[in-house]
């Protein structure tokens, strides 16, 4: 087989584009290092006309904006969902993960919910309070300046709100609730659930004069084509490749790290999808920033015999301790709010308002936290409008179904009325949830692939029990009907399928003891002293909050460690 | 070696400016199919072109199929000022949905499902009138529709009926205020640039509700949107 080698050697190789290599980029580029970016999807820029899905009616696209191409329908800005041709995993029997890929420029950064939270002091201190999983070997001090940088170079907004465990930053000012979101307020609050702005990567208010701010199309899983959201493409990427220091490779799909005989890191094999050829680039440092699962397939293939089972995996904890956020999320038929008068809220592209944790673990019995979103209103229809014109008629003792000009007046009748609750919570990180190399399959390129094992123990059934009943109350109190029925133990409390949430992360934790742990406390190999890992991976504990913020800000800490390690010479 | 430094280097910011139409990848004979099927812009991958292009481009029913779609379109939705089930493209859509999910992922939608309600809803109007839908006059048609259009109806012969009629109904809404003119008709008035401001004062009369004051304090000022934000040391907003 060829092998195309580059002469070249950089200074630091970084594998994916997403919220982590794309600050890993940015950072060590800024500093005059020469790095090449190594991306397995396409150059993906939101502005390119040829690209740009933001702004499109649903009759642009023939299927009506279906999932048939993209599991979140034809304008959402993800190429490659749960599942990707030639690419399979598997999940051990009995068990089951589902694992998100997005292939492109930026990554996973461009459809998330920029929902943009930080973790507290408790969260990388959680067995101090309740015994389980394992503490970060960092603090929320340590992190904190990097949080405090990444508010103001990527903007953020939401409210200072001095709660111990959700830390405040420097907010852009939030946007004012929608109606339906004053409805889940007033709801929430005789409920007694704390209700507060979110915090979503959006700029309300100018930051720079490089990007724009929010026009309020609602769109943000489009990716924003005046970069008023943050994706590490538009924000990172695209602008660090101005300063000259950065190779792109795109459509090249890493497989390895390359290693000497003792076992060092010198550079990476890639795979180019265009001609199906292998290439071999060399660097001093290899920053892994392919997203979690991703990361640890190709540790987990880089085996040599220096690292027998893997490179870095000495301590055979790479691919365990895999967890995913837990979710659960209920409809809410609000009667009030049928004939709506129409007026255009689309908003920001999310929620306005949300639901921090609010209680103390130590008296319920299910050990960590939840937040909650909400989402509603009059939105841009979609396939799927429609659908069951007429199926709240149940709730007013009519008659559903029919046919004629009824139906029309029913979809205006109803449009805009439901309301939806969604939880996001903390799980407890297991060992015995973990991925690891399926020796039976490859994929289209030879590689081998994944295959998982992933159950929720009874702290998340729990948990998502907990979350229904909250919603069911919160439902009531905003003078709403819950839709369905209320999940029970036998429909496992309505829990996700791991993996559905998109949040996984653990994957080569962090730690002081490379006995129990993959990386140091900034984010480095224990077994290689050139190899970090930048995206979720390193996550000792994926908190009730969305990791990205957390992966950029860790990913800036180890972009400046790498940056003195180099100016020392250390490596 | 020069050659292999070229390769890596095609590699390198090789996607840029790169224009991903589907016209690059197909012969001159498809062209002529395709420029007249060919409307739809709105950001597809290379792969994605070549499924559209495969939809498009084939034929899952037949006429007189799509004749009846059409047909008992317009009784399940009737033309209004705004336009008919034809001007919203509902007939396209049942042929390009027909075809789009037709893998084994989507059950092959096309022909279990919405091929299947025309072969019941045939049977139905032959037993009640020994001909086809296509023959059957509206009244006729509406007849039918009668007992299997409404949930209520517990008659076990009719029940495979029932759920294709709601499959056929959930079709023709979604593709008629997925378009257009449905859209209009709906009344929907964003997906276009704006500044949002809070809920209109009169809405909120309408509903008894109001804004917190202390929560819209802090909320954002658009008169200062386009100020640079600059932040004092305890992250208080100085612009």
């Amino acid at each position: 087989m060829e092998i195309i080698k580059s002469k070249k050697e950089y200074d630091v190789i970084v594998v994916g584009s997403g919220a982590g290599g794309g600050m890993a980029t940015k950072i060590l580029s800024d500093a005059g290092i020469n790095v090449a970016l190594v991306e397995s999807g396409p150059y993906f820029d939101p502005a390119n006309p040829d690209q740009q899905t933001q702004l499109k009616w649903p009759w642009e696209s023939p299927r009506r904006g279906a999932g048939t191409n993209r599991a979140f329908g034809d304008f959402h800005m993800s190429y490659g969902d749960w599942s990707l041709d030639g690419e399979p995993y598997s999940s051990v029997e009995g068990t089951d993960f589902k694992w998100w890929r997005s292939r492109m420029l930026g990554g996973r950064t461009n459809h998330w919910g920029r929902i943009s939270l930080r973790f507290g002091p408790r969260d990388f201190k959680s067995k101090d309070f309740d015994g389980l999983g394992e503490n970060w070997p960092i603090s929320y001090d340590d992190i904190k300046p990097y949080y405090d940088k990444l508010d103001k170079l990527v903007g953020v907004y939401g409210t200072k709100e001095n709660m111990f465990n959700e830390p405040d930053g420097f907010f852009l000012p939030p946007p004012k609730p929608r109606l339906h979101e004053l409805f889940y307020i007033k709801g929430a609050r005789k409920s007694n659930v704390k209700v507060m702005p979110s915090r979503l990567s959006v700029l309300t208010k100018r930051i720079n004069n490089e990007r724009g701010i929010c026009f309020y199309c609602g769109q943000c899983d489009r990716s924003c084509s005046v970069y008023g959201d943050f994706s590490s493409s538009s924000c990172l990427v695209i602008p660090s490749l101005k300063g000259g220091m950065v190779d792109l490779y795109v459509n090249s799909m890493v497989n390895e790290v390359i290693t000497d005989k003792n076992g060092r890191a010198t550079g990476v094999s890639f795979i180019n999808k265009e001609n199906g050829k292998d290439y071999k680039i060399k660097g001093k440092i290899v920053v892994l920033a392919a997203s979690a699962c991703a990361t640890a397939r190709i540790l987990l293939n880089s085996k040599s015999n220096a690292h027998p089972n893997g490179l870095g995996n000495s301590s055979n904890l790479i691919g365990k301790y895999l967890h995913d956020s837990t979710g659960a999320g209920r409809g809410v038929f609000i009667p009030e709010l049928i004939n709506r008068k129409i007026y255009n809220e689309d908003g920001v592209g999310g929620m306005h308002v949300y639901s921090p944790w609010w209680l103390d673990n130590r008296k319920l019995d299910f050990p960590r936290g939840y937040h909650i979103e909400v989402g509603g209103g009059m939105t841009l229809p979609q396939y799927g409008i429609g659908w069951n014109p007429n199926d709240f008629n149940k709730f007013f003792g009519l008659r559903t179904g029919g046919y004629g000009d009824s139906l029309r007046e029913d979809v205006k009748k109803y449009y805009g009325s439901t309301v939806y609750l969604s939880g996001r919570g903390e799980a407890i990180p297991l060992k015995e949830n973990y991925c690891e190399i399926d020796p039976e399959s490859k994929d289209k390129y030879g590689v081998p692939v994944l295959r998982f094992r992933y159950k929720w123990s009874d702290y998340e059934y729990k948990q998502a029990k907990h979350m229904h009943d909250t919603f069911e109350e919160i439902a009531y109190n905003m003078g709403g009907i819950p839709l369905g029925s209320k999940p029970t133990k036998e429909d496992n409390y309505g829990i996700s399928v791991p993996g559905e949430i998109i949040h996984e992360v653990g994957t080569t934790r962090m730690g002081n003891d490379p006995k129990t742990s993959v990386v140091n406390k900034y984010e480095r190999l224990h077994d290689v002293d050139n190899v970090y890992i930048v995206d979720a991976a390193p996550f000792v504990s994926q908190a009730d909050k969305n990791p990205t913020w957390t992966i950029m800000a860790l990913s800036w800490r180890t972009s400046e460690h790498i940056i003195n390690e180099l100016k020392r010479q250390n490596v | 070696m020069m050659k292999r430094r070229d390769s890596i280097k095609t590699m390198i910011l090789g996607s840029i400016g790169a224009s991903m139409t589907l016209k690059s990848c197909i012969t001159s004979e498809d062209k002529i199919v395709l420029d007249q099927v060919w409307k739809y812009s709105y950001g597809r991958t290379q792969d994605e072109l070549k499924w559209d292009y495969k939809v498009l481009t084939g034929k899952f029913f037949s006429e007189t199929e799509l004749l009846t779609i059409e047909k008992i379109a317009n009784i399940i939705l009737p033309p209004n000022n705004y336009g008919s089930i034809k001007d919203a493209g509902v007939v396209e859509l049942f042929e390009i949905i027909a075809k789009d999910f037709s893998t084994p992922a989507h059950n092959e939608y096309g022909e279990k499902v919405l091929r299947r309600g025309l072969i019941v809803f045939n049977e139905l109007s032959n037993a009640l009138y020994n001909k086809d839908i296509i023959e059957c006059s509206e009244k006729e048609i509406k007849s039918i529709f009668d007992d299997i259009a409404f949930n209520d109806n517990e008659d076990d012969h009719l029940q495979e009926a029932i759920r294709l009629f709601a499959v056929y109904r959930g079709m023709v809404l979604t593709g008629y205020f997925t378009s257009e003119i449905g859209i209009k008709d709906l009344g929907y008035k964003g997906n276009t640039p704006n500044v949002w401001d809070g809920v209109p004062e009169e809405i909120l009369k309408d509903y008894s509700v109001s804004y917190d004051q202390e929560w819209i304090s802090r909320c954002v000022d658009q008169s200062k949107r386009n100020d640079i934000a600059e932040w004092d040391e305890d992250g208080n907003l100085l612009t």
